[in-house]
């Protein structure tokens, strides 16, 4: 049951749940989460981080003794998904970090996801086992194999229980077709396909065949040196499965639909909106650069971060977008410093909440910022361990701009750039959602009554 | 004016980025080092488009003026460009005198902070063919020149880029231009003089390098340039020039952009700059080998040690191409 943000800031405000990762100061930086994703029905919650490791975290029961707390997310399972590589021939060392991780939709007792670094995408099958069969002939108990002249009767195996066991393999490895770093995977709402884009192409996998993918976007000049702008995200519709969209670092999105043709460097519907001359200023190209897009999951609506703003578009209207939320406007004055220490390049991504209503975006200072669209409010929150008790409130969060500070505000200077919340998740039916600070993951959920 | 010091700062940090980008993990992220080339070329548009008076001077009636460049108005510094014949001018620039500057020029980045004014004024006099000048007139001379090109670059395009070869070249000037408060640039100074000493290679070298360099440079805007390895420069500037939009012109205005750039770079870096030519690692060459454009296959003839400079400097195109 989904409530909306301005029901929830008054009477029903987000609390601390849980925290996840390690406090020490010395944490290194592998264990940067570089990525956070629910599964479609929100009872599994999986991170990367840039080690190349995914922890996979299930959702225990509620019990009945506690019905007013939900129920708490638990490590499920970890595992190492990718390695760091060599290119040999172009003398490049390829990042293990996790860049997405994307769940299939359940069809069987088994968990499937796909998680990529910057140049192959992995399918992996997360199952548990909680039997084991005992009684071979053949074998005994260690696995040894018997002699057969020393068997003198035959019995059946029999499954018998065991302590759960939960195992990662990967299924399906996907590799040697991206020449670009790959920034996003997207499963098709047919679960047969996917796409993987990187910086100049995206190209469409079936799930079956690892050793040939279709290309359908490639944006690559013939002259490299033509290059203006590549592709930053991509992700399909969650119900057509021919349409997807692609965003640019020129702050344009294309939509693309796979039938009319097999290249779809032709896009059907291009959303850009005109510059506002008054804001130009040397960064205003990287500003505008999206880090993230997302489809609604009505399918209506595309949101698209930039560096200062979240924005929602309607399909249907491809000259501006619908509604403009600004995140940190008090940084356009600081991009020259943002500039220099590289903060300007920072991905931040945007996700919606169950019904669509609520948007959320992370900031600096391990702050984040929740738009509701219907009520126009937004909150700007923080995670941190010192408001870690449980079941805490989160007390909304306020930056101070200019003169006067107001107690429990803080000044922009104030600000620490090196927390940053790039990463978020929201649960797809509840109001629980996933933050990830660094090397730390906060859940939070609305207080339950 | 702020807006060419700000350019200025913004054009060597994007630099410094594009270059530490080829030693990152995981390789050159091209989305990164596209937008810090976008940020790249609009620094260097209003740092050229900033009419920022000041007079290129070096052997021309024109050099008494110097001093009061600075405050002029913005139609000093077309005036002051145009004032010294072309040749005069190129002539002021390092090529058809190398020889009697080299030996000054040396001297100035080994000055240390007391003696500026005295080593400017030999180089000073040199240039000026034995013009008497008092140290702090040949001090602001030097300085001159800096700000005349950079004003000139409002008019002649890319040249204003160049003048910071000369500048680098006499080491203690190798600062920004646009900032006619001595007392500010007092401290780039000291910085500058600071970082030169501290330069691996032999300060003769880059600076004379950078001065031929830049006069390449120089002579891709005005048509008659009497270098002889600027002259494949020159096309490239030229097409840029005349075609401000589109992004084909955008992109070979930013590659040429760089290349043009290298005695500014110079300045910029300081001792950094000899960092590069260390630091330079083997997969750069080899990234710069695989593509060189003909402007920078010409150079490598005139330019000694810039070289390795040039193609570390010029690792967007390279990179990219490459990659």
């Amino acid at each position: 049951m989904i409530t909306g943000l301005g029901a929830l800031t008054q009477d029903t405000p987000w609390c601390f749940s849980q925290v996840k990762g390690t406090v020490e100061i010395g944490a290194t930086e592998a264990d940067i989460i570089s990525t956070v994703e629910f599964n479609h029905t929100g009872e599994l919650l999986a991170t990367g981080d840039k080690g190349g490791r995914v922890v996979i975290f299930q959702r225990e029961q509620e019990s009945k003794n506690q019905v007013h707390r939900r129920g708490e997310y638990n490590v499920y399972s970890t595992f190492q998904s990718h390695e760091p590589e060599f290119d040999y021939l172009k003398s490049l060392e390829i990042e293990e970090k996790i860049n997405k991780i994307r769940w299939l939709p359940q069809q069987n007792a088994a968990y499937f996801l796909l998680s990529t670094n910057d140049k192959t995408v992995k399918l992996w099958k997360v199952s548990e086992r909680d039997k084991r069969p005992e009684g071979y002939n053949l074998k005994d108990e260690e696995g040894r194999l018997r002699d057969p002249a020393t068997i003198t009767t035959l019995r059946v195996p029999v499954l018998r229980p065991m302590d759960l066991m939960v195992e990662a393999t990967p299924r399906r490895v996907f590799a040697n077709a991206h020449t670009y770093h790959i920034n996003s995977i997207s499963v098709n709402s047919d679960y047969e396909t996917y796409m993987s884009a990187d910086d100049l192409r995206i190209n469409l996998w079936n799930f079956e065949i690892t050793n040939q993918s279709f290309n359908i976007v490639d944006i690559k000049p013939a002259n490299m040196e033509e290059l203006t702008e590549v592709i930053t995200a991509a992700e399909f519709h969650p119900h057509h499965c021919n349409t997807f969209v692609y965003s640019s670092s020129k702050g344009t999105i294309r939509l693309c639909d796979m039938r009319a043709s097999a290249l779809c460097d032709r896009h059907t519907k291009f959303f850009e909106e005109p510059e506002d001359p008054s804001n130009r200023s040397f960064f205003s190209e990287i500003i505008s650069s999206i880090s993230d897009v997302k489809f609604s999951h009505s399918g209506r609506y595309i949101m698209t971060r930039d560096y200062l703003t979240v924005k929602v578009w309607d399909l249907n209207m491809e000259n501006r977008p619908i509604e403009t939320y600004q995140v940190h406007d008090y940084l356009r004055s600081k991009l020259c410093s943002l500039y220099e220490n590289d903060c300007i390049f920072d991905k931040f991504e945007c996700v919606w909440n169950g019904s669509d209503s609520v948007i959320m975006t992370g900031s600096y200072n391990n702050f984040f910022r929740m738009f509701d669209r219907n009520t126009k409010r937004d909150v700007t929150l923080e995670a941190s361990r010192e408001n870690s008790k449980p079941r805490a409130i989160l007390k909304p969060r306020k930056v101070c701009v200019g003169g006067k500070r107001r107690k429990d505000e803080i000044s922009v200077d104030s600000l620490d750039f090196s927390k940053k919340i790039l990463h978020t998740a929201w649960h797809p039916s509840e109001n629980i959602i996933a933050v990830a600070a660094t090397n730390n993951l906060y859940i939070f959920q609305d207080k339950v009554n | 004016m702020e807006f060419k010091l700000e350019a200025h700062r913004i054009v060597s940090i994007s630099l410094g980025k594009i270059y530490n980008s080829r030693v990152q993990r995981g390789g050159i992220k091209l989305h990164k080092n596209l937008l810090v080339s976008l940020v790249l070329r609009s620094a260097r548009q209003v740092y050229l488009s900033d009419p920022c008076p000041g007079l290129y001077l070096a052997g021309h009636p024109g050099a008494p003026a110097a001093p009061q460049q600075p405050e002029e108005s913005a139609a000093g510094p077309p005036a002051g460009w145009g004032e010294p014949p072309p040749p005069a001018s190129r002539a002021a620039w390092p090529e058809p005198e190398p020889q009697p500057e080299r030996p000054a020029v040396p001297e100035v980045p080994r000055a240390g902070d007391a003696e500026p004014a005295a080593t400017v004024t030999a180089a000073g006099d040199t240039l000026q063919g034995g013009e008497a000048e008092a140290p702090e007139a040949a001090w602001r001379r030097v300085e001159g020149p800096r700000e005349t090109a950079v004003g000139a670059g409002g008019p002649a395009g890319v040249s204003g880029v160049c003048p910071e070869g000369p500048e680098a070249a006499r080491g203690p000037c190798g600062c920004p231009a646009g900032d006619e408060d001595k007392l500010s640039a007092a401290p780039r100074v000291d910085r500058c003089l600071a970082s030169r000493p501290a330069a691996a290679e032999p300060p003769a070298s880059p600076p004379v390098c950078a001065r031929k360099r830049g006069a390449a440079g120089v002579g891709g805007g005005p048509a008659d340039c009497p270098a002889p390895g600027s002259t494949p420069l020159k096309k490239p500037r030229q097409n840029s020039e005349e075609q401000p939009g589109g992004a084909a012109a955008a992109a070979e205005e930013e590659e040429e952009m760089e290349t043009g750039n290298v005695a500014n770079l110079i300045s910029i870096f300081g001792s950094s700059f000899s960092g590069l030519l260390r630091k330079s690692p083997g997969g750069g060459r080899e990234e710069a080998e695989g593509e060189e454009s003909g402007p920078e296959a010409a150079e490598p003839g005139q330019i000694c040690c810039d070289k390795p400079v040039l193609r570390d400097i010029n690792p967007w195109s390279t990179a990219i191409v490459a990659f």
